[in-house]
């Protein structure tokens, strides 16, 4: 088959590289946003536990979606036959 | 502490609507038209609500004014997603017109149906000019409002007060209902303050407070209406 | 190309490659509704909420109806997928992609209705930085973006194979193809890391999609609201979500069988077997719903009943028994019979589930919000123009997304119907051998 198969050229290398760092760009803005949340329900005292206690459900599960997704894309080209 | 409320006199209210016409001036509340008011859209704070009893002809009416009753603990504070509307160390419900997002939910979690929407932006006609208050918040299209209690009342004989050095007096800070109303149906003042008339009031026997059992603390005290 | 005209499976690469004009057709009707739709938003956008039929006491309508609607038609999906996945149900194979292609459409979609709602979008920002987490709103938020994020890795992971078959056996999108399929070629060791992550996936996303319909029933059930205030409200939406979504799920199976010739491999089968879950579901449905009327009923408390009674026998009696026929009765009728369960009488049935499900959603709220707790005056609610057209707008940009969706991906999946043919035989003559009692043994003993 053609090259581009395995290896791919520099559009879709940086594609593929921008869609991991994507994932993770996500991942990070709702950790801030949610610390974000943390903080204003600390600083008018407001609901403070409630805050905390959803936002220890939520963002592990958060992590871990990014982290599969990072561990496929990851997995998957490093498993590729060496041509 | 303090805790503003209020006490209306069901035996003395006539439903006459004073309160409600005063609410409207003093808190630039807009005129929706008569086509929005069919819809049900009328934005008035205050509201007289009519109780009926009996079947005709013996009917008793009862009309109970209804602003918000600034509980104490708020059904409607709790839902607000962006910190619009939340309760003052004063107890009051303040309403953050332009925090509020328009989601509606607080109207919704409201079971006293105090809180209003403004569902296109409101129209202050010309004549309007000499008698807007310039104390109160214009509010524009898609935000909540609801009665504040006259909140822009207190922060003015709050500074008269400081500036006179004296402490807040009773009649340093009524509302406009409360001043309007010609039956003298409604007092209005601290409710942990003995000195005020309320605190007394609302430990008569008629004293009760609407949907009490929702725990929802309503600052706003009924006294019942006994036949004479 | 010629050799994969040959494959057995080219019907399933078709739609790619060929477009008829039905298609455009479709794409071109579809498109107009939507763009109706969005000039009817922007006009909403100028004048303010004030073009829709809400009114003081009615605050909610069609947007928050449609917006817990279509979360629920996208909770089918993804759940469907993952409990047949784990289950090892072999029928699944033609099923799961179209279920989680639904799921992630749906989601984006409904998504956005709290946001039409909104009587200020322009500060729907606010939510980041001034957010509370105490109000079930943010809980919405965070779980539908998660949900949302979930359920699109969970429908992206599985078409990993299917995007490299693609991108080896055809010319279009050749770029796209390459991108997404990360050089797999189908090694060992890449089929390995697929398998892992989507393990981890599916036990993942099962508990994500039931908290997503829970906490929109905590939207209403947080409130005092009479009709409203009640704790069964997070399993009796959660129910109904799945109920309409695979209602939805058949309908568009059916439908796609038809456009794109695909009865070898959906077979009646399938359909007999999804259809008992939604039979199962219509059963549940209805017991939900009977406990729900009947706590209020014996309770008798004299607002509860107010409600109760202005869906029974008030204004909104017609809905309500409109919603128990078909929502209840006529699926259970259809689907307990051998005769009437054929695919036209499933269509029929999915068709009356979904509508059914969407007068649901209407009976709880409506009703709760006309009936304020004080005798303040409650005017009717009658949806606008504006209403009907953001709905028409929302079903056909699902419709439209759906049918792109397949004419880049391809809608079965291609790969797990291979494997079923080359492994799966064999995977389960071994599995049912393992559940079988050892016969040897019984013979030792003679
Ligand atoms: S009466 Fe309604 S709006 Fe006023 S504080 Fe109570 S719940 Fe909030
Ligand atoms: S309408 Fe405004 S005040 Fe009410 S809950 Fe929403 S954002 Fe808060």
């Amino acid at each position: 088959m053609s090259e581009p198969k395995t290896n791919p050229s520099g559009l879709i290398f940086f594609l593929q590289i921008f869609s991991i760092s994507l994932i993770w760009i996500m991942v990070v803005s709702v950790i801030t946003w949610i610390l974000n949340l943390i903080s204003l329900s600390r600083y008018l005292h407001d609901a403070q536990n409630a805050t905390l206690i959803i936002s220890l459900v939520v963002l592990p599960i958060f992590t871990l979606l990014a982290g599969i997704l990072t561990y496929v894309f990851i997995g998957i080209r490093k498993a590729r036959p060496h041509d | 502490m303090t805790k503003w409320g209020m006490v209306i006199d069901l035996n003395k209210c006539t439903g006459c609507g004073a309160c409600v016409n005063a609410c409207r001036i003093e808190n630039n509340i807009p005129n929706v038209g008569e086509e929005e008011a069919q819809k049900g859209r009328a934005l008035d704070w205050m509201q007289i609500v009519t109780e009926y009893e009996g079947e005709y002809p013996d009917v008793r009416v009862t009309h109970i004014p209804r602003p918000c009753f600034q509980c104490d603990n708020p059904p409607c504070t709790k839902v607000c997603p962006v910190h619009a509307t939340f309760l003052n160390e004063e107890g009051l419900v303040g309403q953050v017109y332009y925090r509020c997002i328009g989601c509606r939910f607080c109207m919704a979690a409201c079971p006293y149906s105090a809180k209003k929407f403004n569902y296109f932006e409101p129209d202050i006609p010309e004549s309007y000019e000499g008698i807007r208050n310039p104390d109160v918040t214009r509010r524009m299209k898609g935000v909540v409002e609801k009665c504040s209690f006259c909140h822009h009342r207190l922060s003015l004989a709050k500074d008269l007060a400081r500036f006179e050095n004296r402490e807040l007096r009773e009649e340093d800070f009524q509302p406009a209902c409360v001043e309007s109303c010609p039956a003298d149906a409604m007092t209005f003042g601290d409710l942990e303050n003995p000195d005020h008339r309320v605190a007394t009031l609302i430990h008569s026997s008629r004293a009760f407070r609407l949907d009490e059992e929702l725990g929802t603390d309503p600052k706003v005290y009924y006294l019942k209406k006994e036949d004479k | 190309m010629d050799a994969l005209r040959k494959d057995p499976d080219y019907t399933l690469y078709r739609p790619i490659l060929e477009s008829d004009r039905r298609f455009y057709w479709a794409i071109g009707f579809l498109g107009a509704v939507v763009v109706w739709a969005i000039v009817m938003y922007i006009r909403q956008l100028v004048y303010g909420l004030g073009v829709t039929g809400l009114n003081r006491t009615v605050t909610w309508g069609f947007y928050i109806i449609n917006f817990v609607f279509f979360i629920g038609v996208s909770h089918a999906g993804t759940l469907i997928s993952a409990i047949l996945r784990l289950s090892q149900a072999e029928w699944r194979r033609p099923i799961t992609r179209m279920a989680e292609v639904i799921t992630a459409i749906v989601l984006a979609i409904g998504g956005l209705h709290p946001i039409i709602d909104l009587g200020r979008p322009d500060r729907v920002l606010n939510v980041f930085f001034y957010g509370r987490l105490q109000s079930p709103l943010l809980w919405d938020v965070t779980a539908i973006s998660l949900y949302f994020t979930a359920s699109t890795v969970y429908l992206y992971v599985p078409l990993i194979p299917d995007i490299a078959l693609l991108r080896d056996h055809t010319t279009k999108f050749k770029k796209l193809y390459t991108w997404l399929s990360w050089g797999y070629v189908g090694t060992e060791r890449q089929k390995h890391v697929l398998e892992r992550a989507m393990s981890i996936l599916m036990v993942v996303v099962i508990p994500v999609a039931v908290s997503v319909h829970t906490v929109i029933s905590y939207i209403f059930s947080m409130t005092l609201q009479s009709g409203w205030h009640s704790t069964i409200f997070g399993p009796y939406f959660v129910t109904g979500a799945i109920f309409s979504g695979t209602a939805t799920l058949l309908v568009v199976m059916i439908f796609f069988r038809k456009f794109y010739h695909l009865e070898n491999y959906l077979k009646e089968i399938h359909f007999q077997y999804l259809s008992v879950l939604l039979l199962v579901f219509a059963l549940l449905w209805g017991y939900f719903t009977f406990s729900e009327f009947l706590t209020g009923i014996y309770g008798n408390e004299p607002m509860e009943m107010r409600v109760i009674q202005f869906k029974f026998s008030g204004a909104y009696a017609p809905f309500f028994w409109m919603m128990v026929l078909l929502n209840f009765v006529i699926p259970v009728i259809i689907l307990a019979f051998k005769k009437l369960k054929k695919i036209p009488g499933i269509l029929v049935a999915s068709f009356s589930v979904i509508i059914g499900m969407w007068l649901e959603r209407l009976i709880i709220i409506v009703p709760s919000l006309s009936n304020p707790r004080l005798p303040v005056v409650s005017e009717p609610y009658i949806p606008s123009l504006t209403e009907w057209s953001l709905f028409a707008g929302g079903v056909a940009a699902f419709c439209m997304m759906f049918l792109l969706f397949s004419k880049v991906f391809p809608l079965i999946s291609i790969w797990e119907i291979k494997d079923g043919r080359a492994e799966g035989l064999e995977a389960v003559k071994e599995r049912l051998e393992s559940y079988l009692p050892d016969t040897d043994v019984a013979g030792e003993g003679a």
